[in-house]
């Protein structure tokens, strides 16, 4: 997070999508928001719909505080962000149950836990909060599509292991794996690409990475 | 201390706009959405009455909201064909008595206001609830009642319905906030499925266990959303003879979601039954 910390010449659009998607992944790097993903992706599906939500809330509030910045009084900062993301998402959690009812009726449970997702009050605080508009928003969109990526791969790796199909069409009889559907098995799918993620990573930049941050909650 | 005071009236300020600007952001998105969640919700209550009922062509639905007048002391029922405006009004006292009945359309009871006024919104109506009577050749042939109950979380709504003997034919949840995982178990098939076939009356006695649910029972309500549910009632006939004197089983983790729906059902349809006693000679079936 050197970039956030020193607020220097602004990173180009390119890195900061890249950074998101890779280099800083919210789940695979920063271990950001694991309980969510843990607990909406037992399928590829829910996966795509709440990576897109949260893709949408990211953008949104990012653009709405560096936007914002100059008149946000840093002592409570905290709570501004707060209502920033609660106001983005239940306006995405009212588009989604007025034009979207048939994924809602899947999906909206968790469209307002997305409230408390740590990753996009921390890209607020590291990141939007100090840099102007259009970084900002590449920020917003990497980590975003970032944890996108992460949701899909897991919720496809869930979902053909715990339940033997992939986006509904059943690719096994019965369920191969049904400890995979399980949360104890989303946090193995997890580890497991956590360690796969590290290891292609490893083979690009020639083992001088460092390894994956891990101890994040939220 | 005059900076510090400065500095709580920007935090305040700061604070009380940045409210302020949520509040219209909300507003305005209600207001832009609110219409279409509207006829989403009853395009999706609609489907789930039909599919409660297993209707076929040759049925009609009746929609029933029953009102009631404070200042006046009486319980309006008001029919209207699903998605149609309201046609005919029914007026009892409290006590039960029968009041007036007639054609809402053109105010054919000749009380209370004018018949432009007889909308949902008419301050003074209460809505206490709807229910869809469903009619072949001319005789009701089941019942889906509306019910609601207080959840973990927040209110479940939810349908049930009704064979014409009284028999549960079904239940859905229709709108809940409980946890997924735990409490939002009880708006899958396989619980709902556990109040498939129990009737009315026995309702009164139903209780709630924390007990396991036996795996035969457990395997069988596993596949009651995938075949038609008469199918699936016949190939489990001698378990569902079995189950209904029992209990309904909790979900693991959430008995309080659980006790929930089952308190609302047996509420739900014991209101039912009285006002149907009600109702039934002015719709032309039995009581």
């Amino acid at each position: 997070m050197s970039a956030a910390l020193h607020p220097g010449p602004a990173p180009r659009a390119r890195d900061l999508l890249l950074n998101g998607i890779f280099g800083e992944n919210p789940v695979f790097r920063l271990a950001l928001s694991l309980c969510p993903a843990v607990a909406v992706t037992t399928t590829l599906l829910n996966g795509v719909l709440l990576g897109v939500a949260v893709l949408l809330v990211q953008v949104l509030s990012s653009l709405t505080v560096t936007l914002a910045r100059r008149w946000i009084h840093p002592r409570v900062r905290i709570p501004i962000y707060t209502i920033i993301i609660a106001v983005w998402v239940s306006v995405i959690d009212m588009l989604l149950a007025a034009f979207t009812p048939a994924l809602y009726a899947q999906v909206g449970l968790y469209v307002k836990l997305i409230v408390a997702f740590a990753i996009i009050i921390s890209r607020l605080e590291v990141f939007a909060s100090r840099h102007p508009l259009v970084p900002s928003f590449f920020d917003g969109l990497g980590m975003g599509l970032g944890f996108l990526l992460a949701l899909v791969v897991i919720g496809a790796m869930r979902e053909l292991l715990g339940s033997g199909s992939i986006a509904g069409f059943q690719l096994t009889p019965g369920k191969p794996l049904l400890f995979f559907a399980l949360p104890a098995g989303g946090f193995f799918s997890i580890a497991l690409l956590m360690a796969l993620f590290n290891r292609i990573e490893r083979q690009v930049t020639g083992g001088s990475s460092r390894p994956s941050a891990g101890g994040g909650h939220g | 201390m005059n900076g510090g005071r400065s500095e709580i009236v920007r935090i305040t300020v700061t604070m009380t706009v940045v409210c302020a600007l949520a509040g219209l952001v909300l507003g305005a998105a209600f207001v832009a959405t609110h219409r279409y969640r509207e006829s989403a919700d009853r395009r999706t209550e609609r489907r789930a009455i039909s599919d409660l009922l297993q209707l076929d062509s040759a049925a009609t639905v009746v929609e029933v909201r029953q009102l009631f007048a404070p200042g006046r002391r009486e319980v309006i029922y008001r029919t209207a064909p699903l998605g149609a405006a309201a046609e005919r009004e029914i007026v009892f006292g409290i006590d039960g008595r029968l009041v007036a009945s007639g054609t809402a359309a053109t105010g054919g009871t000749g009380r209370g206001e004018a018949g432009a006024a007889r909308d949902d919104d008419a301050p003074a109506l209460i809505p206490l609830g709807r229910m869809f009577v469903a009619f072949r050749g001319g005789t009701p042939a089941g019942f889906v009642v509306e019910g609601e109950s207080r959840g973990y979380k927040n209110r479940i709504r939810f349908f049930v319905a009704l064979t014409r003997g009284f028999e549960i034919a079904g239940v859905r949840v229709v709108e809940h906030e409980e946890d997924p995982g735990l409490g939002a178990e009880v708006a899958t098939p396989a619980f709902q499925g556990q109040y498939l076939g129990r009737a009315a009356a026995d309702l009164e006695a139903l209780e709630v266990t924390k007990d396991p649910m036996p795996e035969d029972w457990r395997a069988a309500l596993a596949t009651v959303g995938r075949a038609p549910r008469d199918a699936w009632r016949e190939r489990h006939g001698a378990l569902l003879a079995r189950e209904r004197g029992k209990p309904v089983y909790a979900v693991t983790g959430a008995t309080i979601s659980s006790r929930a729906l089952t308190d609302g059902v047996r509420e739900t349809v014991d209101h039912f039954r009285r006002r149907w006693a009600l109702l039934a000679p002015q719709l032309g079936g039995p009581s």
